[in-house]
Parts: C-alpha cells; sequence; structure tokens
C-alpha cells in the first residue's frame, strides 16, 4: 500500500485513488477466500462453479476497470494485479489444505473403519497427540537438533575451504555438494541401510580395526549393529540434510571480502582471532539459514527412522504418517500434524528472537 | 561501520535473504505431511509399486486370445492383486501359471503383487471402498480375518461360485470357514504356517522354541511381524495360551506385556510385513517370526535359513480370494479360480510357493513333479503337524479394536 501512496502529492483525484486501491484489495482478498472455499471443498458442485465463475468476474472487473481508467487507474490497480496469481496460488495450495487439516484435527471418526470424519469441534484429537506421542515428539526434536548440530560441525568447516581455499575448484567442489540430489532422497537412505548392515562394508571394517568395544562404549553400535540404533537414525538425518547447510553458509562466507581478513592481519591480529572477529560474525546469517533448512524438515521426517532406526526410535513423523496411512485416524494425524507445525513455528520464533543475526546488517 | 548515515531501505538483501529462508524451510516440513494426504485417492500407485518379477499381463499372449472366450460381458480382462512371491512367476524355461491361464483361456490377466501387509492394504482401499467407489482390481488377496472385515462392511460382492466347479476340490476346512459362514464372499488362494525363521549364520545355533526370540543374545536381532494374529499367536503359544480361544483382551494380556518388555529392552529389531525376507537372508536379523514358504523360498537360494514349527506350536492361516465390491470382469474371475483350483494347475502354484494348498489332490501332482517335496511336512502337513498348529480366534469388533489399538501401540510408536 504504502508504494502506491507516494503517487499522491498534489493529485487532485484523491479519492479515486482510495476508491480504486479499495476495489483492489477487496478483488484480491474476494478471489483468495473463493478459491480458498473450493480448495477445502467448502462449495461444491454448482456453487463451486459459480465460484469460479464469480473469481473470474472479478478478474475481469479489473481487467475492464483497468483498461476504462486511464493510466492512473492502471497504475493504482497494477500491484493488486500483480499480487493476484501469487496470492489464489498459496489460497489454492496452502491456505486450503491448511485449512481442510484444521478443520479435520477438530473432527471425529463416526465409526471404525469411517473414511469421513464428522466435524464437531473435537479437541480431544490434541490430547491424544499429545498423552500418546510425547515420546515421539521428543525424540523428532532431540535427533533433528542432534543431526543440525552435527551438519553445522561438517558442513562449515567444508563451506569455509570451498569458499576461502576453493580456488578454480570452487564450482567443482559445490557440484559434488548437490551431486547426491541426482539421486532421490529415498534410494540414498536405503543405499545407507545396506552400508551399515551387519553384514555390510563398516561393520566388517570396524570389526576387522577390532574398535567395536569403542564404538559400543560410545553409543553409537549396539550389540554388534550399527543400523537400526538412535545413532544411524541421526546420522542419516545428518547425511541427507548435510547439503542444506553447505551452501547457506557457503553463500554467506563467499560474500566476505577476503581483504578484510587481510586487515585484520596488518593490524596484528592472529589468525585464530581474526576468524573469531570477523569471519565467524559475517557468515552467521548463512549459518542461521542453515539451521531453519536443516531442523525443520529433519523433526518431520520419518524416512531416516524408517529404514535406519528400530521400533524404539520412530520419531513423529513416523506416528503421523502410520496415523495416516495405516489406522486411518485422519483426525488423529492432523492433529498430531499441527502440533508439530505449532511447535516448529514457536521454536523458530524464539530462535529468530534471541539468536537470529539481523542486527549484524 | 555504521549504516546509520544512509537512509535504510525497508527490506535489505540479507534480512531478505533471510526472511525467504525462513519461510522456504517453513515449507519444506510440509511436503511429507501432503504425500501422506496424497497416497489414498492413488490406488494406481499400489499397482506401481509392485515388483516386476512377477507381474504379467495379458499383452504376451494378445495373439491367442479373442476365439477363446465365449462369455463376453468383459470377460476377457482380469487383474488380480496378490501377495509378493506368491505363484510361480515364468523362468527356467517353465512357463508360470498367469501366463499359462492366459493362454489357456484368452483372458488377459493382469497380476500385481502390491500386499505387503493387510493394514496398509485395507487402509489404502478404505477411501474408495468406504465411500461407495470401486477399485481397480477384480481379485484380491486379504487375509482370512481381513475378508471376514470386508465381508461384514458389505465391501465385497458375492463370488460365481456357481462358475467355478473345481471348488469342490477344495479342503472341507475351508468350504464355509468362520470368516466367511455362508462360503459365498471367499474363497481360498494359499494356506500356510506361521512359525520361527532363522538364519544360522547369524544365530550359531539351531532354534526350535518361541522362547528363543526373547534370547538377550539376539538383542536388537529380532524381527516380528507387524501381523498382530502372528506375532500375538506365537508369543501366546511360547506362554501356553491358546489363542483359538480368545473371548477378551485379557486372555492375550500376557503376550502383549511380554511383546513390550521386549521392544522396551531393545530386542526387536523391526516389526516388518511381507518385506522381512532380506533382512532375514543377509543376516540383519538372526531370527524372526515368518510364513513357511516365504522362508523355504528363500532357504533354496540361502541354505543357512531354516523355517521352525516352535515346540510349543504354530499359527495357522489362509488368505483368499475376494472381489471387491463393483468389480466388473466376473467371468474372467470365475474362469481363474476354476483353473487354480485344478489339482494339476495348483501342483505348479504348490511347488514354486511351498505354502499349503486349499486344494485336494496336490500332494500326487506335486510328488510327480518332485517327489521329495511332496514328503515335506510343511506343504503337507501330517497329523502329527496338524496337532501342533492353531489358529487365532474370530474376534468380536469391539474385542478387534482393542486388541488392534494395543497392538499399533506397540509397533507404529
Amino acid at each position: 500500500m504504502s508504494t502506491v501512496g507516494v503517487e499522491r502529492g498534489g493529485d487532485p483525484a484523491r479519492s479515486s485513488t482510495h476508491r480504486d486501491e479499495l476495489v483492489g484489495l477487496v478483488a484480491l482478498i474476494a478471489a483468495g477466500v473463493l478459491i480458498t472455499a473450493v480448495g477445502m471443498r467448502l462449495l461444491t458442485g454448482p456453487l463451486a462453479t459459480l465460484a469460479v465463475a464469480g473469481l473470474l468476474a472479478i478478474v475481469a472487473t479489473l481487467i475492464v476497470m483497468a483498461i476504462a481508467g486511464g493510466p492512473q487507474a492502471r497504475r493504482r490497480l497494477a500491484p493488486y494485479g500483480l499480487l493476484k496469481p501469487g496470492i489464489l496460488w498459496l489460497a489454492l495450495f496452502y491456505l486450503a489444505p491448511l485449512f481442510a487439516l484444521a478443520r479435520e484435527s477438530l473432527s471425529t471418526l463416526p465409526s471404525r473403519f469411517a473414511v469421513e470424519a464428522e466435524f464437531d469441534w473435537n479437541t480431544g484429537n490434541y490430547a491424544q497427540a499429545f498423552s500418546d506421542f510425547g515420546p515421539q515428539f521428543t525424540r523428532g526434536f532431540v535427533y533433528a537438533a542432534v543431526a543440525t548440530a552435527l551438519c553445522i560441525a561438517i558442513g562449515y568447516p567444508l563451506a569455509y575451504v570451498i569458499a576461502f581455499r576453493g580456488g578454480r575448484w570452487r564450482n567443482l567442489l559445490l557440484g559434488l555438494v548437490v551431486v547426491p540430489f541426482f539421486t532421490s532422497y529415498l534410494i540414498r537412505t536405503i543405499a545407507w541401510s545396506s552400508l551399515l548392515a551387519d553384514s555390510g562394508p563398516i561393520v566388517g571394517a570396524i570389526d576387522g580395526l577390532r574398535l567395536t568395544s569403542v564404538f559400543e562404549a560410545l553409543q553409537i553400535m549396539d550389540n554388534d549393529r550399527l543400523i537400526n540404533t538412535p545413532a544411524a537414525v541421526i546420522g542419516g538425518l545428518t547425511y541427507n540434510f548435510l547439503p542444506f547447510m553447505i551452501l547457506p553458509i557457503y553463500v554467506s562466507l563467499e560474500k566476505i571480502n577476503p581483504a578484510l581478513v587481510d586487515a585484520a592481519k596488518d593490524l596484528y591480529s592472529p589468525a585464530p582471532s581474526a576468524f573469531r572477529r570477523i569471519v565467524l560474525p559475517l557468515s552467521l546469517p548463512g549459518v542461521f539459514a542453515g539451521t531453519l533448512l536443516t531442523f525443520i524438515p529433519a523433526a518431520g521426517d520419518f524416512i531416516n527412522a524408517e529404514y535406519l532406526g528400530n521400533p524404539n526410535t520412530t520419531m513423529i513423523g513416523n506416528s503421523i504418517q502410520d496415523q495416516f496411512l495405516v489406522q486411518n485416524d485422519r483426525p488423529l494425524a492432523a492433529a498430531m500434524s499441527f502440533v508439530l507445525m505449532a511447535v516448529i513455528t514457536v521454536a523458530v520464533f524464539f530462535y529468530t528472537k534471541f539468536l537470529g543475526t539481523e542486527e549484524l546488517s | 561501520m555504521t549504516s546509520s548515515d544512509r537512509p535504510r531501505p525497508p527490506f535489505d538483501r540479507r534480512q531478505f535473504l533471510l526472511r525467504s529462508s525462513a519461510l522456504g524451510a517453513a515449507g519444506l516440513s510440509l511436503p511429507a505431511i501432503l504425500a501422506a494426504c496424497g497416497g489414498d485417492d492413488d490406488e494406481d500407485a499400489s499397482t506401481g509399486a509392485a515388483g516386476g518379477t512377477s507381474e504379467t499381463t495379458g499383452a504376451t499372449s494378445a495373439g491367442t486370445g479373442g476365439a477363446s472366450t465365449p462369455g463376453g460381458g468383459g470377460g476377457d480382462e482380469l487383474f488380480f492383486e496378490n501377495w509378493p512371491e506368491y505363484i510361480d512367476p515364468t523362468e527356467d524355461g517353465l512357463t508360470g501359471t498367469a501366463d499359462r491361464f492366459i493362454e489357456a483361456s484368452g483372458v488377459q490377466l493382469r497380476y500385481t503383487d502390491a500386499f505387503n501387509d493387510n493394514n496398509e492394504y485395507f487402509a489404502l482401499i478404505q477411501p474408495q471402498l468406504g465411500t461407495g467407489g470401486t477399485i481397480e482390481p477384480d481379485i484380491i488377496a486379504p487375509t482370512s480375518w481381513l475378508a471376514g472385515r470386508l465381508i461384514s462392511l458389505g465391501w465385497v460382492d458375492k463370488l460365481p461360485v456357481d462358475q467355478v466347479p473345481n471348488a469342490t476340490n477344495l479342503r472341507a476346512d475351508l468350504r464355509q470357514p468362520s470368516w466367511d459362514p455362508t462360503g459365498e464372499y471367499s474363497l481360498p488362494w494359499q494356506t500356510g504356517i506361521t512359525g520361527i525363521a532363522y538364519n544360522l549364520d547369524a544365530t550359531g545355533r539351531e532354534l526350535a522354541s518361541v522362547e528363543e526370540l526373547f534370547d538377550p543374545a539376539f538383542r536388537g536381532r529380532i524381527g516380528m511381524l507387524s501381523e498382530m494374529r502372528d506375532t500375538i499367536g506365537l508369543i501366546m503359544l511360547g506362554l501356553g495360551a491358546d489363542p483359538a480361544s480368545i473371548t477378551s483382551f485379557d486372555d492375550a494380556a500376557a503376550a502383549f506385556e511380554q511383546l513390550v518388555a521386549a521392544k522396551a529392552d531393545g530386542q526387536i529389531r523391526a516389526f516388518t510385513g511381507n518385506d522381512y525376507l532380506d533382512d532375514l537372508s543377509t543376516g540383519n536379523f538372526a531370527a524372526c517370526i515368518g510364513w513357511s514358504g516365504d522362508v523355504v523360498q528363500l532357504a533354496r537360494d540361502n541354505p543357512a535359513v531354516r523355517f521352525v514349527i516352535p515346540e510349543e506350536g504354530g499359527m495357522s492361516w489362509a488368505d483368499t480370494m475376494v472381489m471387491p465390491k463393483g468389480a466388473v470382469n466376473r467371468d474372467a474371475a470365475a474362469k481363474w479360480m476354476d483353473y487354480v483350483y485344478d489339482p494339476v494347475q495348483a501342483a505348479q502354484i504348490t511347488a514354486w510357493v511351498q505354502f499349503v494348498s486349499p486344494v485336494t489332490g496336490v500332494q500326487e501332482e506335486v510328488a510327480k513333479l518332485d517327489a521329495e517335496l511332496a514328503e515335506s511336512p510343511l506343504l503337507f502337513p501330517d497329523e502329527e503337524t496338524l496337532s501342533r498348529l492353531h489358529s487365532f480366534a474370530n474376534l468380536e469388533e469391539d474385542v478387534e479394536a482393542e486388541f488392534d489399538a494395543a497392538f499399533s501401540d506397540i509397533i507404529g510408536a
């Protein structure tokens, strides 16, 4: 709105500005609401057709207004017109499913094998999500947090080397970081389950080096096995999300002017101190972005725990998947999804609030 | 380093990057959930996931069809969705039963093996059948208890039993079974035995008892089935209880307790559907609960793999053929059922899958193919073996709900 307001100074037709803006805004909201309602299947059959027709009518009216209204009106309506595709997309593919899921989470299945849940403000699903799945929520967040910390520990030095020591190999090295994405996530995880298998090469090597007792003491191995342990799940998460940590850190490191480090050295700063006081603070935005990109999807992941875990390492993602696809208790699964989303949102909010690096700029 | 003397844009580049990446990350956790939502209205995915090895399409014999299909009424196509490794494939110069049927009848049979777990399959078809819709397969192969549930929900059609003259060859105990008292809705596909499968290389010793699954030496190396009646049934037998006489949850409470404790101790590596065979073969599972024919098949390739009916007893079960509501190719389905109940054809299936055939007269036919196999008590249980096999009680609906809830808490959580 404020960008349009710039036009206001000395405009004689100020009321028409207001009118055009109001029309544009109302049309945008109306279109968004209509398409959300259709997406949620609140409007079905002839009503849905009517809604889509209404949507087209709104768009057509705006176009007519823009054509008829002359350059001033076109200019004022343009931002709303440009926002429309994005808003409608979000309304149909984000808001509508989200509201539908929220509605489902407050519904009750009328009988054990019923397909359609009945909406009746049943908050019991949320109570059950907390009471029955506490350990899974905890494990999901703990595993994701450990994996994120490991990603920083592995990803930061790697990004540093690529950014500052990569030289002409830089693009190749970055390419190598991305190469695993050419293979499906699922395939890569299943490949790990073969590599870590009891008769696989890694356990064989550890055995051959007589290191089994060391790994057992570190709680990485359990009764001579690597796979189907918490360590394997966390390892899988770390492996799968590592590129999401490396790339943002690399981007922020790459922007640092090496002259800053040279200047610090000119001022007799030892290298570690130069790193701590210059490079590290300037790269924190990358670490921050990488943390979000890693932690959030890792907390909801179910593939790693499915293929690399055991019945005692299930994460909340597994429980949601099980409730959705095997138990067919969609209301409970929807409630669990919302709890997961809420916890992540709150966690990210506080993380941004207290550890965010916006002040650095 | 101050920038306060310059006009500050409302959003600088770094903040924009940060915020947009935070938004992007928030979006990333959704696909998993959305993917979970999407699965149900796409039951084709199930067939797509089926392994290609035993898939047979009518296309291979398109030329031989046509003339030999007098039935009409959509009678020349058929879609049978079954469990994996559950029919003899065309290999090693032998023509599999599905292909022989295509050649003999002209029916274009599409055979897939999408079943991995009864509960999963039920969840897959529930959205369609539960809302009056139809699913693509003409015949599906639920285990008896699930067939019973589908029958009581009214989600299956009556079978064209009068067009299956060979049904008279069925074993007497399978004609009007407890899950289908009138015998109109289901016919058996195969029956079998649940017992202990183990990998001799990983155990280092022969196993004989259910109790050995709880041996601390095998901590983290034991597999159990996500099929409640097999896992709980076998544990009950280990505890000296009879799963056939269950009337309430209390009758099985001790077995559930033992399972919960074993899980908490880390004894159990995984709860699996039909996908336990890989882990057993590689030795990830030292021992697991398994199905007789599967394991005997596997043992042909890997002699370290063994199957044993525990000394406390084993479970017996039956997988059925039912036609989901609205299945169209009834004539072709009747032809198929009639074909596989011919002892000569049934023997071909039995010799390969090595389960217990529902058809009488198969033992004689198998003897012509492989005399040694015809003596195996796992394929043709003698009186002594039969006396050690138990079935799982037919649970009342509310009791079943209690069992399912308790069991899914253990395996899904």
